[in-house]
């Protein structure tokens, strides 16, 4: 990157020529970060106090918007719903993926490759279109306002991408690795599970990553299988306020405050694997 | 010759312990997506009666789909989710661009802003969606600014407006993923050799120059992926509308996309009685996954014709 620093010219005119560059930045920065801020302070306000003062500070820190939103309007049920969902859905998704991909990238099997392709070419399916057919089949299983049903099909559609990271995180480690163990009597669960495994930290954290954030998300799911309210996650209970709960700003401003906390605290302490995650496959969604 | 029946039998080990290793992820990626995804294809060839399938109907349920009173909301479904598509290139991905290349040229405070940006596609789009539509509201924040700044008068109605209302829905989608782009394209520039823009740059390019008769020849790879990611992405839009226009794509209709236009048909809210119409949504679906399937290998075959290689 420093290849391109200019290096003739005097340090001020360097950066007043730049100064373009940093307004763009800057612009774009707000309109980011503005709504953002409006959300944080409106959770604290009350609806009258939202259309008086809009972007100001609130008069008190008043927490009774999140205590109205878990409480009344039930959010903290959904909330512990989804995590829950998410919970499962990342661990099922992570333990089946990684025992998957590890034979169709270190044995030879004659038919990797085939398998493989199989579950890679899951990545790009759009599996909305067949709703249909996967609600009739809940309906069957007896999965239909149940997080059990969420968390399979959730694990379902993950597993593609998670057995293309684990695959290509354990087919380059060295043979040797499983090799000697096999040569000390390990077993290949041993194998799997405490000596290549724990090699493929990242490729761990890059799919608990983005399953946790897909699955934590998504709403299409739980809006076609969950009538029950008892079984309803943050997307649809927030949905659902939206037209609900018009007339009460403050509340609707929390509720979404709260249903992001922990995708943006996950965010903060994640940020650099996240980045480098998006910009070295592009593999969200 | 025991070294022989070593490896053969270690294969046959491998052989059982492989089948037993990929069955339960197999199992569950087959019963839950392969089959209900082969299983909507094969019926979008059939009569149905509810839930049900009765009989062989041929091509019948995709002919339906063309004509009234499908084909009107089926073409202006296909013809948003284009738009869509092509807003999204433009905005997203083009301003997107011009960010990543600012950024590149800076050596401060690159993951700064692209921590920022990069923020608000980590969030649902449902949030998203709602958020938004609190601040696009009429006697919402963004009015209150416009009339404050004599940008506009009186009520701001560009979320119930037939002619506003995509546009706003596209440039909401776009908020959303801009850090998408920035992160693509910064990770494709880092990875050309720094001595081509020196090179460049003593032959007397500008900036400007360097990035369209440079940079961007050497970031089809990036500009592939992010074409075909924006591509499925936005013939799959659903939640942004569902949240905030509701699930008919309001108002009268303008901004429907496929999928919405998709769930109505199989979940019940398509007219005013809310009947299913389960063959003629199969039938969207298998065009759907037909337009994504050959949409994605055409773009995949065209960018990789054109990855220039040094």
């Amino acid at each position: 990157m420093s290849a391109l620093a200019i290096s003739g010219r005097p340090a001020l005119s360097r950066q007043l020529a730049r100064l373009p560059g940093w307004t763009v930045l800057a612009v774009w920065t707000a309109a980011v970060l503005l709504p953002l801020y409006i959300l944080v302070v409106s959770c604290f306000k009350t609806t009258a106090e939202i259309y008086d003062n809009r972007l100001g500070l609130p008069r008190s820190w008043a927490l009774d918007n999140f205590v109205n939103a878990w409480t009344r309007a039930n959010l903290g049920h959904n909330f512990l719903n989804s995590l829950i969902v998410t919970g499962a859905a990342v661990v099922l998704t992570i333990v089946v993926s990684a025992m998957a991909a590890y034979p169709l990238s270190r044995y030879r099997l004659g038919w990797n490759a085939v398998m493989l392709g199989l579950f890679l070419s899951g990545i790009m399916l759009p599996i909305r279109l067949a709703s249909v057919e996967l609600f009739t089949l809940m309906r069957n299983l007896g999965l239909l306002d149940s997080l059990t049903g969420l968390i399979l099909v959730y694990s379902a559609i993950r597993i593609p991408f998670a057995v293309f990271i684990f695959a290509n995180f354990m087919r380059v480690l060295p043979s040797e690795l499983d090799e000697a163990a096999r040569m000390d009597g390990a077993g290949e669960v041993r194998i799997l599970f405490q000596i290549i495994l724990p090699m493929v930290k990242p490729a761990v954290s890059i799919v608990a990553i983005f399953t946790a954030i897909a699955v934590w998300n998504d709403f299409f799911f739980p809006l076609i299988f969950i009538f029950d309210d008892r079984y309803k996650t943050v997307p649809l209970a927030i949905s659902v306020f939206v037209g609900q709960f018009r007339t009460d700003w403050g509340l609707v401003f929390a509720s979404l405050a709260i249903s992001m906390a922990p995708i943006l605290i996950m965010y903060c302490l994640l940020a650099r694997q996240i980045r480098e995650g998006v910009g070295a496959g592009g593999g969200m969604k | 010759m025991t070294t022989l029946r070593r490896t053969s039998s270690l294969k046959r080990t491998q052989q059982r312990m492989a089948v037993l290793f990929i069955l339960p992820a197999l199992a569950v990626y087959a019963l839950f997506v392969l089959y209900p995804l082969a299983m909507s294809l094969w019926g979008s060839f059939f009569v149905w009666k509810g839930l049900r399938m009765v009989e062989f109907a041929g091509l019948s349920n995709f002919s339906r789909l063309f004509v009234f009173p499908s084909g009107a909301r089926l073409y202006g479904a296909l013809w948003h989710n284009t738009a869509w598509f092509f807003g999204i290139m433009a905005f997203q991905n083009g301003i997107g661009l011009l960010f990543a290349w600012l950024l590149f040229l800076r050596d401060k405070g690159t993951a700064f802003f692209q921590s920022v940006f990069f923020f608000p596609a980590v969030l649902s789009p449902v949030i998203v969606g709602a958020l938004w539509r609190l601040l696009l509201a009429p006697g919402g924040v963004v009015e209150w600014a416009l009339n404050g700044l004599g940008l506009h008068q009186g009520s701001l109605t560009v979320l119930g407006n037939s002619h506003t209302a995509l546009g706003m829905l596209i440039a909401v989608d776009a908020w959303n993923w801009m850090g998408l782009p920035v992160l693509i394209y910064t990770a494709g520039l880092r990875q050309i050799s720094g001595q081509i823009f020196e090179a460049a740059k003593l032959d007397g390019a500008g900036n400007a120059r360097m990035l369209f008769s440079i940079a961007l020849p050497l970031l089809m790879p990036a500009l592939g992926t992010l074409t075909t990611l924006s591509f499925i992405n936005t013939f799959n839009q659903f939640d942004i509308v569902y949240v905030m226009q509701g699930v008919q794509g309001n108002p009268s209709y303008s901004t429907d996309t496929l999928v919405t236009y998709f769930y109505r048909l199989a979940f019940g809210a398509e007219g005013a009685v809310g009947i299913t119409d389960i063959g003629l949504a199969l039938a969207l679906g298998t065009m759907l996954f037909l337009i994504l399937s050959l949409g994605t290998l055409m773009m995949l075959r065209f960018f990789d014709r054109r990855t220039v290689q040094l």
